[in-house]
């Protein structure tokens, strides 16, 4: 059966790590369960590129580590490898190549991790966690961004000890995204820059934040040329900002839109609203992915500006998220955010991620993108 | 008709000028046309109520009564039924109907007198007082939004269009001023918008609520979210206050086209001339949206990550009658708050001691890999005879705080897509840490 690539049945896929769970409100979408999920909290997902054959994903967590896993198209996800920091990993990225994984932690490291070698070693330091970690592949020039806490984004070539650039943010980084030749970061204090990187990375424009409240998380979307033209920008109070660089008619064409709330219609009891945690673009149909605190996910179109699927709630946040290269598999972590402060923090609950198929459900609606 | 009992014949509504046949009708139709919550659906008894309703429960402004024609659209009269109408409109009304009356009769008797249109009075009085009353009505797009005085006797709201409204859902997001037509299926999540529609913001009420909640700040402005702005557009536009967007130029970004230096700011423009018939219908949202502007949320603030709205701790999670944000109330990222706690401080600050003992979280070094060939002991002996070859990861094991020698990633199979590495790469050791 395969699970990615054409429809199918999938949810047989053996994970075997658990049994039955008709039910069971930690999986109500039945999706595929990754086997040997990590001990706590997942912080971030990633799966590895298009150059490499068959799809490989890596999560961070809260326990230091950072896991390999192989996923095969009948649905089995293998264990693979993992590197540990000596703080909570924050975010990891790949290199274009799919050889080398780049982790960024609370130890206020980042190393690059050689896949082939299984070795991994330091590339970055700041004086503050690192908070996000990208691989920028230039034309003329190679290199990791990351962007820290400590109020900096520096450039580091990964074969020198100090980096290539470092500038000075406003105030600490909380989410960021690149996609060549544009590279976004949200700060605290709602602040949002964007960068250019052709040439070198500098600071292109800082922009008047959409939102009102604190950044959560950002992701680039391109054009039908396949340049990226924009990014959508999550906040805690459950809303995403769809903003374009250089719209036409930027009054009409940014806008927001409200998700992860609950009590949709019911306006007698007063509404939760969550924090957006993650947002992922479907690298074909261009259609986004939200996750939020509420434990459900989201599918979007951002052309026609309509909701493709809300996802039944899972008893834990949903954490992290992200596609595969072809869009086939979405995978979402479900694993206590903090939002409801430490005394909702079990140590004891398993964390999970889950894999499910892609294809279909994120079509565009109507206008094709 | 008698001498005037009650103050006119019949019963009419001051703010639409309607005949009712009985003051219960009338009074019926004020509260279900004028003195409705947009927000809630909830009837009240008069203007005045209706407006310290929406600001209690909604924390919202109104501007004028809805479904009112322009000029009787003030919204701190205490008009019930028919008491509360003032002096002037009421002599106003007996003037009118009785040229009315005249003109009937008129019209009986003097048949022949067909030059004579009276036609020409009728529109007359009864538009005047709104004429003269509509204020600028023309909610003068360029604006100087930033606080359209509500007080300015209502921004006549095109009487119609209010009630075109049905009841919105709040749930619905402000998207849009969106498609009437909402999309079979689409949940109260996005609204398709295809464009702006031109009068109509159905969606946008409704998600004002929450948003509202949390920007006190703003006195009478509702402070729109962003997305409302995308109707007013065109106040907003002007609003100049489009934040001095630092123009780094640069105009990189070949999606830019043409990305000249104002970009973000420059655009408003003409969407003012376009978006005009959009104007407010919710004249509330309009000028909050307008002292915002598009994209940026700052309202006043300018440029600068608007430390004035949001972040301050306590508008952060406003918990309101209407909504709660689910976040610790504090103005820390829930990542930050969480790192603080003691079991997730960094073991070991190293910093960069190439040290072989030092990994112990074996980051580095740990691995296996170069087992491949099976070597057995891969590192520098840290952790005894990691388990290499191990295709499982140790299950859990993982010491929540990266100490401690443990674990063993388990050998990176990666024999189909890599080429098995073999050697030990002379760094191999705690990998050359800066």
């Amino acid at each position: 059966m395969s699970l990615f690539g054409t429809s199918s049945g999938f949810g047989t896929g053996g994970t075997g790590v658990f049994g039955s769970t008709t039910t069971d409100s930690h999986n109500p979408m039945k999706d595929v369960e990754v086997t040997s999920p990590p001990d706590d909290s997942i912080s971030c997902l990633a799966f590895s590129p298009p150059t490499m054959p068959g799809n490989f994903l890596i999560g961070g967590s809260w326990a230091n580590d950072v896991r390999c896993w192989e996923v095969q198209d009948n649905g089995q996800t293998v264990p693979k490898a993992q590197q540990m920091h000596t703080g909570p990993v924050l975010d990891a990225c790949w290199s274009d190549d799919g050889s080398k994984v780049f982790t960024a932690s609370c130890d206020k490291t980042a190393k690059m991790w050689d896949l082939n070698s299984n070795q991994a070693m330091q590339i970055a330091q700041h004086d503050g966690p690192i908070k996000a970690i990208h691989w920028i592949k230039a034309p003329n020039y190679s290199c990791i961004m990351t962007g820290s806490w400590d109020k900096t984004l520096k450039f580091w070539d990964t074969r020198s000890a100090n980096p290539m650039m470092s500038l000075q943010m406003p105030e600490r980084c909380y989410c960021a995204d690149v996609v060549y030749p544009m590279a976004v970061v949200a700060t605290a204090e709602r602040g949002l820059i964007v960068y250019q990187l052709e040439n070198q990375p500098s600071e292109f424009r800082r922009i008047d934040s959409p939102l009102k409240h604190q950044h959560r998380c950002v992701a680039i979307f391109k054009d039908k040329q396949n340049k990226p033209t924009g990014f959508a920008l999550g906040s805690i109070e459950g809303r995403v900002a769809i903003h374009y660089i250089n719209p036409p008619n930027p009054a009409k064409d940014n806008f927001t839109f409200k998700c992860h709330r609950s009590n949709g219609t019911n306006t007698t009891t007063p509404q939760d609203i969550y924090a957006v945690n993650a947002i992922s673009f479907h690298p074909v149909h261009g259609t986004l992915a939200t996750v939020g605190s509420d434990g459900r996910f989201s599918f979007w179109d951002k052309d026609a500006r309509t909701k493709l699927k809300t996802s039944e709630q899972l008893d834990q946040p949903i954490t992290a998220c992200c596609f595969n290269h072809n869009g086939n598999i979405f995978a979402y972590a479900s694993s206590y955010d903090w939002s409801k402060g430490h005394e909702y923090y079990n140590p004891q609950k398993k964390n999970y991620i889950f894999l499910r198929n892609a294809a279909e459900e994120l079509k565009p609606r109507n206008k094709k993108w | 008709m008698g001498r005037k009992k009650k103050k006119q014949m019949k019963p009419w509504c001051w703010y639409c000028n309607r005949d009712f046949d009985d003051e219960k009708i009338l009074i019926q139709h004020q509260k279900a046309k004028h003195f409705k919550c947009h927000i809630c659906h909830k009837k009240l008894y008069t203007g005045p109520g209706l407006a310290i309703h929406c600001m209690q429960v909604h924390k919202e402004t109104i501007d004028g009564v809805p479904n009112a024609i322009p000029g009787r659209t003030d919204i701190e009269l205490e008009i019930y039924g028919m008491e509360g109408i003032p002096e002037k409109d009421m002599e106003e009304r007996r003037r009118v109907l009785e040229q009315k009356n005249q003109e009937t009769q008129k019209k009986k008797q003097n048949q022949d007198d067909s030059d004579e249109y009276d036609d020409d009075d009728e529109p007359g009085p009864s538009f005047q007082q709104p004429a003269a009353g509509q204020p600028q009505a023309g909610y003068i797009p360029p604006m100087s939004q930033p606080g359209l005085p509500p007080g300015s006797g209502a921004p006549g709201i095109p009487p119609g269009s209010y009630s075109g409204i049905p009841p919105m859902m709040p749930g619905v997001p402000p998207m849009m001023p969106g498609m009437p037509p909402v999309m079979p299926g689409m949940p109260p999540g996005m609204i398709p918008m295809g464009g702006m529609m031109p009068p109509m913001m159905p969606g946008v009420p409704p998600g004002i609520p929450p948003p509202v909640a949390h920007r006190p700040g703003l006195t009478h402005m509702p402070q729109v979210p962003p997305a409302a702005n995308v109707l007013t557009r065109p106040a907003v536009s002007a609003a100049a206050a489009l934040s001095a967007q630092p123009d780094v130029t640069k105009p990189l970004f070949p999606s830019a086209g043409q990305s000249q230096p104002t970009v973000s700011g420059s655009p408003h423009t003409p969407p003012s001339t376009s978006s005009d018939p959009l104007k407010p219908t919710f004249p509330a949202y309009t000028q909050a949206s307008a002292a915002v502007s598009s994209p940026s949320a700052g309202s006043s603030t300018v440029s600068k990550p608007p430390s004035t709205v949001t972040s301050k701790p306590a508008t952060l999670t406003t918990s309101s009658a209407t909504s709660k944000l689910i976040h610790p109330d504090e103005d820390v990222s829930l990542e930050e708050l969480r790192a603080q706690l003691p079991r997730y401080q960094c073991s070991i600050p190293r910093q960069g001691q190439p040290t072989a003992a030092a990994p112990s979280a074996g980051p580095v070094g740990g691995i296996m890999a170069p087992q491949q060939h099976g070597m057995r002991h891969p590192i520098p002996g840290q952790y005894g005879g990691p388990p290499q070859g191990l295709p499982g990861f140790m299950p859990g094991r993982m010491p929540p705080y990266g100490q401690a020698p443990p674990v063993v990633p388990p050998g990176y199979q990666g024999a189909p897509p890599r080429p098995p590495m073999g050697m030990r790469p002379p760094v191999m050791s705690p990998g050359g840490r800066y």
